[in-house]
């Protein structure tokens, strides 16, 4: 299977252009595999994504190394992405954490 | 779903942002690409599953905003493409992962499937898939 998805990146420059997640915390709802998270996280301070899936966290989790701690920008800031398996109906969190949240094809 | 969208309320510092991006139902465009030629096949079926999520969602961030926790703020449709090789990896893929939500009848995979056989050998099939991005702003109380 050869599937490409957004190879023109509309996603991502739609989103920057609705929101500035420059050293922002942000909690993104429906995280899957990550394959959003890497399109915005390395610029925000904390990136915090769930998910029910756990088969879909594993690869997230897996390709955290491959997307973010490679850069000379993680190193010097160190791990601020983190994938974690929850519901929406129960966020555990407490209140007012997040400058961002992002529903990722989750509503 | 709108208990959920309440949770985030409560994670949200105040004047947050709440970005809500998603696909919409909208007999998304099967298409042949090739170089800068673009050439359409048909259009897919939206399946009731996916039109009463897309009601679903519309009506729980109304209601979201009728409460008044949220403003709307700025709202813009985009496309999102899918890309495949071969009209048959495109059919394989849709009917493994999106049968519930959008279906490509016969004639219509017939049609791509002439369209990319007597393009460039370049050519990939691909779905143009309508996306829908809001940002909205925590309000205070």
């Amino acid at each position: 299977m050869t599937l490409q998805k957004d190879p023109e990146g509309f996603e991502k420059k739609t989103l920057h252009k609705f929101v500035d997640v420059e050293n922002a915390r942000v909690l993104e709802i429906g995280c899957g595999e990550g394959r959003l998270t890497w399109k915005y996280a390395a610029a925000s301070s904390l990136t915090v994504g769930f998910d029910p899936d756990h088969s879909a966290l594993r690869i997230a989790r897996a390709d955290l190394l491959t997307h973010l701690h490679g850069s000379a920008q993680d190193k010097s800031r160190g791990t601020h992405v983190h994938f974690t398996c929850a519901s929406a109906k129960h966020i555990p969190f407490p209140k007012e954490t997040f400058d961002i949240a992002i529903l990722a094809w989750s509503l | 779903m709108v208990h959920a969208l309440d949770e985030i309320r409560r994670t949200l510092k105040p004047d947050g942002i709440l970005i809500d991006l998603r696909p919409v139902e909208d007999h998304w465009t099967v298409e042949v690409a090739s170089g800068q030629n673009i050439q359409a096949a048909g259009r897919l079926t939206d399946m009731p599953v996916g039109v009463a999520d897309d009601e679903a969602a519309f009506r729980a961030m109304h209601e979201v905003e009728s409460h008044g926790w949220f403003t709307r703020e700025r709202e813009e449709e985009f496309s999102f493409f899918y890309y495949w090789d071969t009209p048959s990896e495109m059919k394989e893929y849709m009917d493994e992962e999106w049968e519930d939500f959008e279906k490509m009848e016969e004639n219509v995979y017939r049609a791509a499937q002439s369209l990319w056989s007597t393009a460039n050998a370049d050519a990939r099939v691909r779905v143009r898939v309508k996306m829908l991005i809001t940002r909205w702003r925590k309000n205070q109380f």
